[in-house]
């Protein structure tokens, strides 16, 4: 009874102090205001859970004339003929003799005049003309159509790995910093405007992820665990798509230094509307990786082959098509292939092509296949499988089923093409339980090229011509299938 | 002497002797058992048991082995085993056959020479568990196709052969793979596929064999 008749007291207490707390607290925040040429940092508070600005930084910054008449308490704009008056305490403006209503009063503390949010769009647009945006919660403001670029940002566990990817419509420039446990992603871009603020995702190398732009300056800030050693940023898709890689000594990364990237050249002359491509993102796998080196020929091994002509294949892709390439690794790293088709599944990419050097025991075979997931493959273990309604429910080995004709027709169109661009060379549609190709939810294939087991077969693979028109009879067939009404929309 | 005492050393004397008795035999168990162990241990032991009595009926059974060229990716050869009172041993026949290899050079060997058969279990609902070692997966020289025929010379050599095996799920190192050498997923227990063989369905003929 005694516990009880201090307890509850204390209780009643603790849940007073939390509701009434919000009320009572100003939390201070800084929130940039993006103009199309420059920024202002102004300092937000929080009362009554609504935010704050203060007026007098924004009008001063914009130049807009003012009174400040102190014995009134009231606080006037001008611009041109145009006024607008507000009062201490009153949440009513007048706009030339005009009454606007704001969400919460006005508030004038320490001689500053502060005014809830939405002040900037309902009273300081109607006064001076500039446009105010702010997505409601996030702590930016942009004004007057500045370019704002979204953000997105993506992070995953890909086996040993972790990757954070950002994707943005405009190209960035990156510097990544790190100070022990922290490591700082400096985006060289004024006014982004992020879709998350931060991942919700944690796992053995990554605490938190989160933007920041308090200071004006737009970075990624990652909290980072002990077990991260290394990590390694890679441009894709001209500087529009990033991967950070976040590694492990664990991993057994052979440090063979990739070769380098080339900046692809800008898309000079699409050969198709972008409006009208359904082929909008393409995941090239280059198969193998780290100490999965694939199959060996006498000077070359599978996993850098792949490497190489997977690079190629998305210049000449962005060049001639302009789709958003994406690579699953840009370099010698070891990947499970759950992951390498998580990293289509998770863009939306709407081709998937994995690829790979054959070997044969035959020394003078020299075919090639295009491969697409066995059909009615993993059928057996499901009772998923029985109705179209359990497509949402799919195990994740039967994800091809959703696109399997697609990629049949997909596949029949590279056939088509290759054997086209590459006359006296067999190149057979085949199926197979690719574990690369059954858990991708759009049209995939893979691409098996010739042998590393003959040696005529193997120099030819390794020819820089040779890639090169590989590369371009690929480009054809992706641009007929992107044409062709089995491509996803 | 009196007598009381005189019994009491006889019944002490009995006593004694059977406790000396139990002794012996404990210990000689407990060598016995050290002996037990110490031979399951020997790598050099002969092969515990034969995987066919000298009773059991002959048994002419399909191998699929990789073609060296032409349009089916396996091609069945015709080999003799011994219809094993045990459905686990005719299997284990059907895979020293496979790592046999062919007898005709039109076709190639379907496993790494180094890869050995670790284990095999058939399950109740008819999946054949086979762990092989390490070097099925490290000796593995790659390419799809070549991957395709090691898996499925496996598994249809023992699916076409045995009915009572439904489906194969491979194990390498006695753990499960996601693949054997990079492409093929071996996640999932593998069914029958004579897509890729010379051969077709015969529902009958195997029937018959039983
Ligand atoms: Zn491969």
């Amino acid at each position: 009874m005694r516990a009880a008749r201090i307890g509850i007291p204390l209780a009643a207490l603790g849940a007073a102090l939390f509701i009434f707390g919000g009320l009572m607290h100003a939390a201070d925040t800084s929130i940039p205001i993006y103009f199309p040429n420059s920024k202002l940092i102004v300092k937000a508070e929080t009362f009554n859970r609504a935010t704050y600005v203060p007026i007098k930084e924004i009008i001063e910054f914009m130049g807009v004339p003012y009174t400040d008449a102190l014995a009134l308490e009231t606080l006037t704009l001008r611009s041109g003929n145009s006024r607008l008056l507000m009062t201490k305490n009153s949440a009513l403006m007048s706009y030339n003799n005009q009454i606007l209503l704001l969400p919460s009063p006005i508030l004038r503390e320490e001689g500053r005049w502060l005014a809830p949010i939405e002040f900037l769009t309902i009273g300081l647009t109607r006064l001076t003309g500039t446009e105010f945006r702010y997505r409601p919660g996030t702590p930016r403001i942009f004004a007057d159509n500045v370019d704002s670029p979204e953000l997105e940002m993506n992070a995953q566990t890909l086996g040993p790995i972790t990757r954070l990817t950002l994707r943005c419509s405009v190209p960035l420039k990156l510097d990544l910093k790190r100070d022990n446990q922290r490591a700082i992603l400096a985006i060289d871009r004024p006014a982004l405007d992020p879709v998350r603020e931060r991942l919700d995702h944690r796992d053995r190398m990554v605490r938190s992820i989160a933007f920041d732009d308090s200071d004006g300056d737009a970075k990624i800030i990652l909290d980072l665990t002990r077990d991260v050693t290394d990590m390694r940023l890679t441009a894709a898709d001209n500087n529009r798509v990033f991967f950070l890689d976040l590694l492990t000594k664990k991993e057994p990364v052979t440090e063979a230094a990739p070769p380098p990237v080339p900046t692809p050249a800008p898309a000079a002359k699409p050969d198709v509307i972008p409006a009208q491509r359904k082929v909008r993102v393409v995941v090239i796998d280059p198969g193998h990786g780290g100490m999965d080196t694939g199959a060996k020929s006498a000077s070359m091994v599978e996993k850098d082959f792949t490497l190489v002509f997977a690079r190629k294949l998305r210049t000449a892709l962005q060049t001639r098509l302009g789709p958003t390439v994406l690579l699953t690794r840009d370099s010698d790293v070891a990947l499970d292939n759950e992951a390498r088709s998580a990293v289509a599944n998770n863009n939306q990419a709407n081709l998937f092509i994995s690829l790979h050097a054959g070997y044969s025991a035959n020394k003078l075979d020299d075919g090639s296949s295009v491969f697409v997931m066995k059909d009615n493959f993993g059928q057996a273990f499901t009772t998923a499988a029985a109705g179209g309604r359990d497509q949402l429910f799919l195990p994740w080995y039967l994800g091809y089923r959703i696109h399997h004709q697609a990629s049949v027709s997909a596949a029949n169109v590279l056939q088509e093409e290759l054997s086209k661009a590459i006359p006296g060379s067999k190149f057979a549609v085949r199926t197979a339980p690719l574990a690369v190709l059954s858990s991708a939810t759009m049209p995939s294939v893979l691409l098996e090229i010739g042998n590393f087991n003959n040696p005529v077969n193997a120099q030819t693979l390794a020819d820089d011509g040779f890639q090169k028109t590989l590369a371009d009879a690929l480009v054809n067939a992706i641009l007929r299938f992107s044409q062709s009404p089995q491509a996803a929309n | 002497m009196p007598r009381h005492i005189k019994i009491g050393l006889i019944v002490f004397g009995i006593g004694g002797a059977i406790a000396m008795g139990f002794f012996v035999d404990i210990v000689g168990r407990v060598r016995s058992m050290v002996n037990e162990r110490e031979t399951e241990e020997n790598p050099f032991k002969p092969p515990a048991q034969p995987l066919y009595a000298p009773t059991d009926p002959p048994m002419t059974v399909k191998i699929f082995f990789p073609a060296a060229s032409g349009d089916s990716l396996l091609v069945a050869e015709d080999q003799t085993i011994f219809k094993s009172a045990e459905i686990a041993n005719r299997a284990r026949q059907i895979l020293q056959k496979i790592q046999e290899g062919p007898g005709r050079d039109t076709m190639l060997a379907p496993l790494p020479k180094e890869a050995k058969v670790q284990d095999l279990f058939i399950s109740e609902q008819g999946t054949a568990f086979i762990d092989f070692s390490d070097a099925m997966a490290t000796a593995h020289p790659g390419g799809i196709l070549n991957e395709l025929t090691t898996i499925y010379s496996i598994v249809d050599s023992l699916t076409y052969n045995l009915p009572e095996i439904k489906q194969v799920k491979i194990l390498i190192g006695g753990v499960e793979k996601e693949t054997l050498a990079g492409h093929c997923l071996l996640l999932l227990p593998l069914e029958m596929d004579l897509s890729i063989t010379n051969v077709i369905p015969h529902e009958e003929k195997t029937a018959q064999l039983k």
